[in-house]
């Protein structure tokens, strides 16, 4: 008896061998050899079992063979198949009471008969799998052993969640996943860190900046753990050497991209919180956004920390020595906010620092689109118009070589946000530098260089309009007759837009002001014609549609008193 | 199936007691099981649907790209590819062009060249990048030049010899890879009656079988599936779904009301979420650090914008077969709403809107007094401009002209 059963365990050994192990260099015309194998050996374990155990132990030895068994058929896409084993086992367990012996098994089956009901889409069998697993857990938790069983309920669970969009109770699993990944330090330092980061994105969506910076300063600190980035010498030498230098330094990049977003958030919902209803900052509004502050500060960090700490004892400190580096309250006034700035400025470099325009095209525009907002967040707090004003033109200056270098066809989409960025910048210029202008003159006079400043703004902020527009054009150059929906609002914007700035134009010659306004006539009326025949776009563009109907009606006055007065002059 | 309608419904209890019909709505609905059948499609039939379609896109300068997904041998490669006596899609269309082909296959994130001549490494991997001029490429990918449809009919015969396959219990000839053949033609034009040249590309691809399982694999981004991944190592695949997902929803009520974008999760992780600078309304925007799968990366630019993008799903007739149908169908039926289309964002620019109603509102007082200063006798109609004129100067506020001075007085409206 002892020598088969010894017998049957080295089998058990080889099975899991052959499952974990040799399966990994299987052939990829053969990627099952192994786990072919081992089912083998499994069915002649279960065969022997069935003879020669004790009838009291064999149920759950036997239940344990088809666990196993129901696991390797799943493996090798035999679904089926493998239902039948997994609830055998689950059978063969209901006849045995559960004990800290068999308590692991019972959680495992159910795990896996949730995954394997998820992947039919029937997130709610899956559920009720995974969360008996879980109670039995809670039940019968007392050993390490079960941990990582725990752990991977806990994730299934998180995704079970997730199809059933409870995302708040999914969220909680993954955070806890990976908490406990650090607690029983099983993890690989370079996938938790972006697990993390990934997670933080998550919270900074709900607005809970506070769980996405722990997050995110989690992430900084054990991706640090992943190592020294081989250097550039060492990864000529290797190929796994190099694999690994991209991967590091490709992660880290994310990471560090992941934090920008936390900053260009956080400046963003501050500027909401502060603006005016025209978008100014409201200095009555900050005032009493300071003193709330003052009184909420220390409750809040309290409460809400306890419950969600990352780390081990060696990593508690530097996690928290990083969050102490940047703000997770609202800055209130330009020396907060530009504190957040220098943060995300210094992560933009970062990135970009692997993320190159050759190469990664996609990547480095978005990095510099952040940069971008980032300089527009900041600039709402500045008072000095003029710094304000230098703000912008860093936008432009960053963005526009870019826009022309791109190829027209294949980064299409890129192009049509860069455009409507500049035209929108060289917009925010112009009534900048008239508004400084106007402060400085006592008498209303612009001089000439002031107006051609002015002019050259103008111009700039319709021609990158108009080259949005022209950007909807067919290959012959046609503008389409009906525009899709994702570009309808931004095409009618456009046209709008346009129709304003060229009757903003600044000229001494009547002839040039009258062609400004008949082409802003024509913008505008191409608005209106337009809602007319496609009556479900007006929707889209209600108060463009309301202001281009008023100035179709008046702008033909204007004209015509412009027209009298040339022929009157003459 | 009833027209365009696809009606999965099972009636015995074999191994999922559930009686229910389940109904899709596709574009094009094809019964292929019994040549003799009546209704039966031929290869001829669905390239008159479909492939005609590709092929006039592509000459007006769209990219294209045709994408077959289901269960291993529910006839993805014979809809494709065909057989000598039933050519697929993939011939038919060759047999019009005339191009630069290339045919590579994507197997465990890795990028191989089916048509790769010579000495190279079975294993390597070549390498995705992105250029600002040549846009996404694959490094060291072969280009072939053809002239004629023989011509690519061989090298796509030559390529599939190349593909990997697998022989499991469950099939003979399971194919475990992305293939992606791409006919890119160029097109003499004439722009503004200059000559310039389009590139466009037609890509075929053949996806692997729907129900693999393997827990390694990181499913495309294509489609969120509800399947439950297994290790660990998948956490951050559910983690940026979360992200993902959240960042759809967590918009306020934005000036900028274009509708959502579609349900559930996009195809791209951040690609979709390109902004311009904060958008005016309120939704946040974030990073996810999910890499797309290469598949998705390659198609990328096929996936939305200027292309056009058909999926044909294929399922098996088999009632054993249920549950992978099923699947299938749901994979097709969400793709339609992947498509990938990066929007524009504005501002609010609520500082404009206000100045144009001011605007609005003196335009509007100035043609007041105009009209109360109007004679109200007709016989002076004659006379209405050069009262029109004397009214203008006097209450023209817009310009005046200082001669003297040398320098001109602007107010602005």
């Amino acid at each position: 008896m002892k020598q088969s059963w010894r017998a049957i365990c080295e089998k058990f050994t080889n099975a899991q061998n052959l499952t974990e192990v040799e399966s990994l260099h299987d052939p990829e015309n053969d990627p099952f050899r192994s786990k072919y194998k081992a089912r083998e050996l499994l069915r002649e374990i279960y065969c022997s079992l069935k003879k020669n155990s004790p009838a009291g132990l064999r149920v759950a030895k036997l239940g344990a063979v088809e666990y196993y068994l129901g696991v390797n058929h799943v493996d090798t896409e035999e679904l089926s198949a493998g239902q039948e084993h997994l609830m055998n086992c689950v059978k063969l367990l209901e006849k045995c009471r559960v004990s800290s012996d068999n308590v692991s098994l019972f959680i495992h089956v159910r795990n896996q008969l949730g995954i394997l009901w998820a992947g039919r889409d029937e997130t709610e069998e899956a559920q009720g799998f995974l969360e008996t697993a879980e109670s039995i857990y809670q039940r019968y938790m007392k050993e390490v052993r079960f941990e990582l069983a725990y752990t991977h309920s806990m994730y299934y669970l998180a995704q079970v969640y997730k199809n059933l969009g409870q995302t708040e109770r999914a969220a909680t699993y993954c955070h806890s996943t990976l908490q406990r990944q650090l607690q029983l330090n099983q993890y690989n330092p370079m996938e938790w860190a972006l697990n993390a980061a990934t997670l933080s994105q998550y919270y900074i969506t709900k607005g809970r900046y506070m769980e996405g910076r722990h997050c995110l300063a989690a992430a900084t600190v054990i991706s640090g753990l992943a190592g020294e980035v081989p250097s550039e010498a060492a990864a000529q030498e290797s190929e796994t050497e190099c694999e690994r230098r991209e991967q590091l330094r490709q992660k880290r990049a994310e990471i560090a991209r992941c934090w920008i977003k936390y900053c260009l958030n956080l400046l963003q919902d501050a500027k909401k919180l502060l603006e005016d209803n025209i978008g100014e900052l409201d200095t009555d509004r900050q005032e009493e956004l300071k003193n709330a502050r003052r009184l909420e500060e220390e409750e809040e960090e309290k409460g809400r920390k306890s419950a969600l700490l990352f780390g081990s004892e060696d990593t508690f400190d530097s996690i928290a020595s990083l969050e102490e580096k940047v703000h997770c309250l609202f800055p209130l006034d330009f020396t907060e906010a530009r504190a957040v700035f220098l943060v995300g400025q210094n992560y933009i470099t970062q990135a970009k620092d692997y993320f190159q325009m050759d190469g990664y095209v996609t990547d480095h525009i978005e990095i510099l689109q952040d940069h971008s907002a980032l300089f527009r967040a900041l600039a709402f707090f500045e008072e000095d118009l003029e710094r304000r004003c230098k703000m912008h033109k860093r936008r432009v200056d960053m963005l526009e070589p870019i826009c022309n270098e791109l190829n027209t066809q294949y980064y299409l989409m890129i192009r049509r946000q860069l455009m409507f960025e500049l035209a929108e910048t060289y917009n925010e210029m112009m009534d900048l530098k008239l508004t400084l202008a106007n402060r400085q003159a006592d008498t209303q006079s612009l001089d000439n260089h002031t107006i051609k400043k002015f002019n050259h703004l103008c111009s700039a902020s319709a021609k990158y309009f108009q080259m949005f527009l022209d950007s909807l054009c067919s290959p012959e150059g046609k503008f389409p007759e009906h525009l899709e929906e994702e570009v309808l609002r931004p095409a009618l914007v456009a046209r709008f837009r346009v129709a304003r700035l060229h009757s903003r134009l600044i000229s001494s010659s009547p002839p040039v002001q009258l062609d400004n306004l008949n082409r802003a006539l024509e913008n505008y009326k191409y608005v209106v014609q337009y809602c007319e025949a496609h009556p479900e776009a007006g929707a889209a563009v209600e108060t463009e549609l309301e202001l281009s109907t008023e100035m179709v009606g008046l702008l033909p006055l204007k004209i015509n008193r412009l027209k009298a007065r040339m022929a009157a002059n003459n | 199936m009833n027209g365009n309608s696809f009606l999965d419904g099972r009636t015995d209890g074999a191994v999922d007691s559930r009686e229910r019909l389940q109904e899709f709505c596709f574009d094009y609905c094809y019964w292929s099981v019994d040549p003799a059948d009546p209704h039966h499609a031929s290869q001829e039939e669905v390239f008159q649907d479909l492939g005609v379609s590709v092929l006039a896109a592509a000459s007006e300068g769209y990219n294209v790209c045709v994408f077959a997904y289901g269960q291993t041998g529910s006839g993805k490669t014979h809809t494709m590819m065909g057989t000598p006596d039933s050519i697929g899609l993939t011939p038919r269309i060759c047999q019009v062009c005339q191009w630069i082909i290339i045919f590579l296959e994507i197997y465990n994130e890795r990028v191989r060249d089916l048509l790769r001549r010579g000495e190279q490494k079975k294993r390597a991997s070549l390498r995705v990048r992105e250029h600002p001029e040549k846009g996404p490429y694959v490094q060291d990918l072969s280009q072939h030049v053809v002239s004629d449809c023989k011509q690519a009919m061989d090298l796509l015969e030559e390529g599939i010899a190349n593909r990997i396959t697998a022989a499991t219990h469950n099939h003979d000839a399971s194919s475990r890879s992305h293939a992606i053949f791409t006919i890119q033609y160029t097109q003499a034009i004439l722009e503004n009656n200059l000559p310039s040249e389009t590139v466009s590309k037609i890509n075929l691809v053949d996806l692997a079988g729907s129900e693999r399982a393997d827990p390694h694999y990181c499913r495309d981004r294509l489609t969120e599936g509800s399947n439950i991944n297994k290790s660990l190592v998948t956490l951050g695949i559910v983690i940026s779904a979360l992200a993902q997902n959240s960042q759809m929803s967590s918009s306020c009520q934005s000036i900028n009301s274009m509708a959502s974008e579609g349900d559930g999760s996009t195809v791209g992780s951040h690609s979709s979420s390109l902004s311009g600078g904060g958008g005016g309304g309120g939704r946040r925007h974030c990073f996810i650090p999910y890499r797309d799968s290469v598949l998705t990366w390659l198609l990328k630019d096929s996936l939305g914008g200027n292309s056009k993008t058909i999926m044909i799903a294929t399922v098996s007739p088999s009632i054993n077969s249920y549950n992978e149908t099923l699947s299938t169908l749901r994979y097709a039926a969400h793709a339609r709403n992947i498509v990938n289309k990066p929007r524009v964002n504005e501002d609010a620019n609520v500082r404009l809107i206000r100045e144009l109603r001011e605007e609005i509102d003196r335009l509007k007082s100035m043609l007041l007094s105009f009209e109360m200063q109007r004679n109200p006798s007709p016989s002076l109609s004659d006379e209405r401009d050069g009262i029109l004129s004397d009214i203008v100067l006097q209450n023209e506020l817009k310009v005046t002209y200082n001669q003297r001075l040398g320098c001109k007085k602007i107010l602005i409206l």
